[in-house]
């Protein structure tokens, strides 16, 4: 079969190149800045993630994993009397302040554990290991925090809070959705330097027997800690995320962002589509003429604008896939899965469709009579 | 007796331009037989694209009765009318109305294809009537790349793409040189006489004389003698 609409999209090249240019751009628009968004999002919950507790405890309506709230530390002895528990730790996450060689005072994000070999926190080492946490004042610094502090080695001192530290290793992937870079550091010492947080803790972390029930032990944590919320790992990393989507403007202004990548996506769609039917009009009366029907015209703008879809969306999401490791270099985590690229190409092709639309009118009304006028 | 593959019987068309109906044709009966070229002329505004629009089955007539192929066309059903035009008749247009972005080969092919022809046959009877018209050569040439004559040829091949019984031809020759509207005539008078198709060219070209079985004239929706008398009933 001859394809009409192919043929004609790829006769007007320059039309055709702005046509899959428009799509293109809205699919990068939309999928960059999702996945930038999601990246952030990723951050706000990779170590609630990778902690390897099954349980959270925190104090009432703590709204994410960075804006910790202290309560009494031997919460984690009630913990450990619940039956179903195989191990309950004291977790400290407390913003503190750094102090750099330059002079210059940074903020620092502290994890301090009770015990960090029964858990994954952190989860990629580099360097050292948290076994050496025990020994004084002792800290490990994730990778990351050398765009803030400035290059450091193991066996360098740095200052926290008056108290000076020995970073004796360092980690990976340890991020926050604040980005203030993540030290791990013993839980006694953290409780040492922040007087609110001596005889108290942040969180504590629930490890569940093997084939305890998860909603069993979940409800009788709840029962024996009642002025503190008890959250599965899943529960608490949609509250993180939610507090950051909902409480601060991100997710309206990330659904702006992709409502305008939508919207410049379907304009540009919609008018060279449209420009392209009113000049091929008399085209299409000839189609009619020699006994096409309307349905043979909308097949035509419909096979051009799936076609412009789909290259638009081949461009696009090989342009977004190609800049994340660009992105990377500048320490931008655009977080792009095959789910979401899927449901963006599925949009894709709607949006294109629906700009067809507007040109289906256009043509509905063609009087096929206007063949023999010259 | 030649069979009719085209025949027109007490055609009206009035339109209405706001409080004024303007009767365009005012009672036209004509037969086209299988074999014969019947060459319509007359003047700008006589009605004879009206009257073509009409025997298309593209316009629908305001009365009268109108037969293709020996089958009564239901005027008021648009997609029984445009069956009529898919199955049975053949269209020659005065500005060749080509798709510039099909080459020839696929110009007549995709007529083929809303024909419901597809595929391999719609190639090969491509091919043939390509071939048929001279222009086997010339199967791969984007419509710009063609002469006039060459895209009239190739208007004439798509119109008779499908075998369809009868041929209608809007002033097939207006924007050829002499020579080669010539031939485009000879091409027409052979596919009537050869092919046994009903031709029917509307024209202002005197020379269609030389080839036409029978030339009608119209004159203010009336078919006339060609010397501008009023036709015989």
């Amino acid at each position: 079969m001859v394809s009409l609409a192919r043929k004609n999209l790829f006769h007007d090249r320059l039309r055709f190149v702005i046509t899959v240019a428009g799509v293109a751009f809205a699919v990068t628009l939309v999928l960059v800045q999702v996945g930038l968004f999601m990246g952030l999002l990723d951050k706000s919950t990779v170590t609630i993630r990778n902690a390897g507790a099954d349980l959270w405890v925190t104090s009432r309506n703590t709204p994410n994993i960075d804006f910790a709230r202290t309560f009494p530390e031997t919460a984690v002895l009630r913990a450990r009397s619940v039956p179903g528990v195989a191990r309950a730790d004291n977790l400290i996450v407390a913003f503190m302040t750094i102090q750099l060689p330059s002079g210059a005072a940074e903020g620092a994000l502290v994890y301090a554990l009770q015990d960090f070999g029964s858990w994954s926190l952190p989860w990629s080492v580099t360097q050292g290991s948290p076994a050496d946490l025990k020994r004084g004042y002792a800290m490990l610094m994730d990778h990351s925090a050398a765009r803030r502090y400035g290059p450091f080695a193991v066996g360098e001192q740095r200052e926290i809070l008056g108290r000076r530290f020995r970073i004796v290793g360092t980690t990976l992937e340890a991020a926050s959705f604040t980005t203030t870079p993540i030290v791990f550091m013993d839980y006694r010492n953290a409780q040492e330097l922040q007087e609110p947080l001596r005889g108290n803790t942040n969180y504590v972390l629930v490890k569940l027997a093997p084939g305890a029930d998860a909603r069993a032990v979940q409800a009788e944590l709840r029962r024996r800690l009642p002025y503190n919320d008890v959250l599965t790992r899943e529960e608490w990393a949609r509250q993180s995320r939610d507090y950051w989507v909902k409480s601060t403007g991100l997710g309206m202004s990330m659904g702006v962002t992709v409502f305008l990548g939508i919207l410049v996506g379907i304009v540009i769609v919609a008018q060279t589509l449209y420009t392209s039917a009113v000049e091929h009009i008399k085209e299409f009366d000839t189609v009619k003429a020699i006994g096409g029907s309307n349905l043979a015209i909308y097949r035509i703008l419909g096979e051009q604008a799936l076609i412009a879809a789909v290259i638009g969306f081949a461009l696009g999401a090989g342009f977004s896939y190609l800049a994340r490791p660009l992105m990377a270099t500048i320490h931008l985590n655009v977080l792009l899965s095959p789910g979401f690229s899927a449901v963006v190409f599925v949009g894709t092709v709607l949006m294109c469709l629906g700009a067809a639309l507007v040109s289906f009118r256009r043509v509905a009304g063609i009087d096929p009579a206007l063949v023999f006028r010259t | 007796m030649n069979e009719i593959v085209l025949a027109v019987r007490g055609v009206t068309k009035v339109f209405d331009e706001g409080r004024q109906r303007v009767h365009v044709l005012r009672g036209i009966t004509l037969d086209v037989a299988a074999g014969e070229l019947v060459a319509l002329e007359g003047p700008s505004g006589s009605g004879k694209t009206t009257l073509l629009s009409i025997m298309g089955c593209i316009l629908t007539p305001s009365s009268g009765e109108l037969e293709v192929a020996g089958r009564p066309v239901r005027s008021s059903h648009e997609a029984a009318r445009r069956e009529v035009r898919r199955l049975s008749i053949g269209f020659v247009f005065q500005q060749y109305n080509l798709f510039p972005a099909l080459t020839a080969l696929e110009n007549v092919e995709y007529s083929l294809n809303v024909r419901g022809v597809g595929g391999r046959p719609a190639g090969d009877e491509a091919r043939r009537v390509l071939a048929r018209v001279g222009l086997g050569d010339r199967l791969g040439f984007l419509p710009r790349d063609l002469s006039g004559g060459q895209k009239q040829r190739v208007a004439i091949a798509r119109a008779l793409a499908g075998s369809p019984p009868v041929l209608l031809a809007d002033e097939p020759t207006a924007n050829l040189d002499t020579a080669t509207g010539a031939q485009i005539l000879d091409l027409f008078q052979e596919l009537a006489k050869v092919e046994r198709r009903g031709v029917l060219v509307v024209t202002h070209d005197p020379k269609v004389r030389r080839i036409a079985d029978r030339v009608v004239g119209i004159r203010d929706g009336l078919l006339v003698d060609v010397d501008g008398e009023k036709a015989a009933a």
